[in-house]
């Protein structure tokens, strides 16, 4: 895997495991619902990065296979698992002494689109093929 | 006049410790009851138990329950299930808002003892016998119970499971 893809993904898991962190204290915050039994601080960080190196280890093999088209590839098809995978907790049944389940899909469903949104802010400054105008 | 006063304050303590005995036999529940109900789907427990139990191992002719549970509290660990549920097509939580359990006569068996009684669920009485054990001031049962004998979305009888298990554990203490 080239450095740069790397960097990118690592720096997209950091990015989007912080506003991991944010979203789940405002949103603690704002419902007073404690979800602390299944989501930890560790475990969003750790989920974020790993999706986010996931993510670059796809972007690796999509440039090889389609080259110049590859960023639109996998840009749709990061966009199209982000979307499908809020299935997961909103279909999830959580432990029965957690009590309002209901606000759980408000917590975890906006969190599944951290990744792709961190991977697309900060792709301008990786991409390879940036032509520079000068004045 | 003074004379009088003796037998009187005598009766008075003997009606008021007649009537601590009474007392003695109405338990209090505790916050660590647990109502559940299991099948293949759906599976879920119900909290804000209320009631009256009066129970004496002793003396079951006058041992009595009355207990509510809240509709509303139904949680099967999925929101989206827990808002179906509370529905109109399921358990219409707005117009049943209790199930409620209320003993005719309460006898003791060979594993414990059972309740017989009416249960009130979704707006259909139904006489049922519940049986239960009291050990350690924990009152313990588990039966079946069958939705579509209280019109529970009768109109779909394949749609999660008909028969349930229900698991009732209810810690109490002398009130």
């Amino acid at each position: 895997m080239e450095k740069k893809v790397f960097l990118h993904g690592l720096i997209a898991g950091i990015l989007s495991a912080i506003a991991s962190i944010i979203y789940y204290r405002v949103h603690y915050f704002a419902f007073e619902v404690d979800f602390s039994k299944l989501v930890s601080v560790v475990g969003l960080i750790g989920i974020n990065i790993l999706s986010c190196m996931v993510a670059a280890l796809g972007y690796w093999f999509i440039k090889k296979w389609f080259r110049s088209k590859a960023d639109i590839v996998f840009n749709l098809l990061f966009s199209i698992l982000s979307f499908a995978s809020i299935i997961i907790p909103i279909a999830a049944k959580l432990p029965l002494d957690v009590q309002n389940p209901e606000l759980f899909p408000g917590l975890t469903v906006p969190m599944h689109f951290f990744p792709a949104l961190a991977w697309f802010t900060i792709a301008p400054f990786f991409r390879t093929n940036v032509k520079r105008v000068e004045s | 006049m003074k004379k009088s006063i003796y037998p009187v304050a005598a009766l008075v303590i003997i009606l008021a410790s007649a009537f601590t005995f009474v007392q003695s036999q109405n338990w209090k529940i505790n916050d660590d009851y647990s109502v559940k109900f299991t099948s293949d789907d759906p599976s879920g427990v119900f909290r804000g138990m209320k009631g009256t139990i009066n129970f004496d191992e002793k003396d079951l002719a006058n041992s009595k329950f009355e207990v509510t549970v809240d509709v509303a509290t139904i949680n099967t660990g999925n929101g989206m299930k827990n808002t179906h549920a509370k529905s109109a097509k399921w358990l219409d939580a707005e117009k049943f808002p209790v199930i409620k359990f209320t003993s005719s006569s309460i006898t003791s068996t060979a594993s414990g003892y059972q309740a017989k009684g009416t249960l009130e669920f979704h707006g259909v009485s139904k006489e049922i016998t519940i049986p239960f054990t009291f050990q350690n001031n924990v009152f313990s049962s588990s039966f079946e119970i069958n939705r579509m004998d209280y019109n529970v979305n009768t109109e779909e009888p394949a749609h999660g499971a008909a028969v349930l298990k229900v698991d009732i554990s209810v810690p109490v203490s002398k009130a």
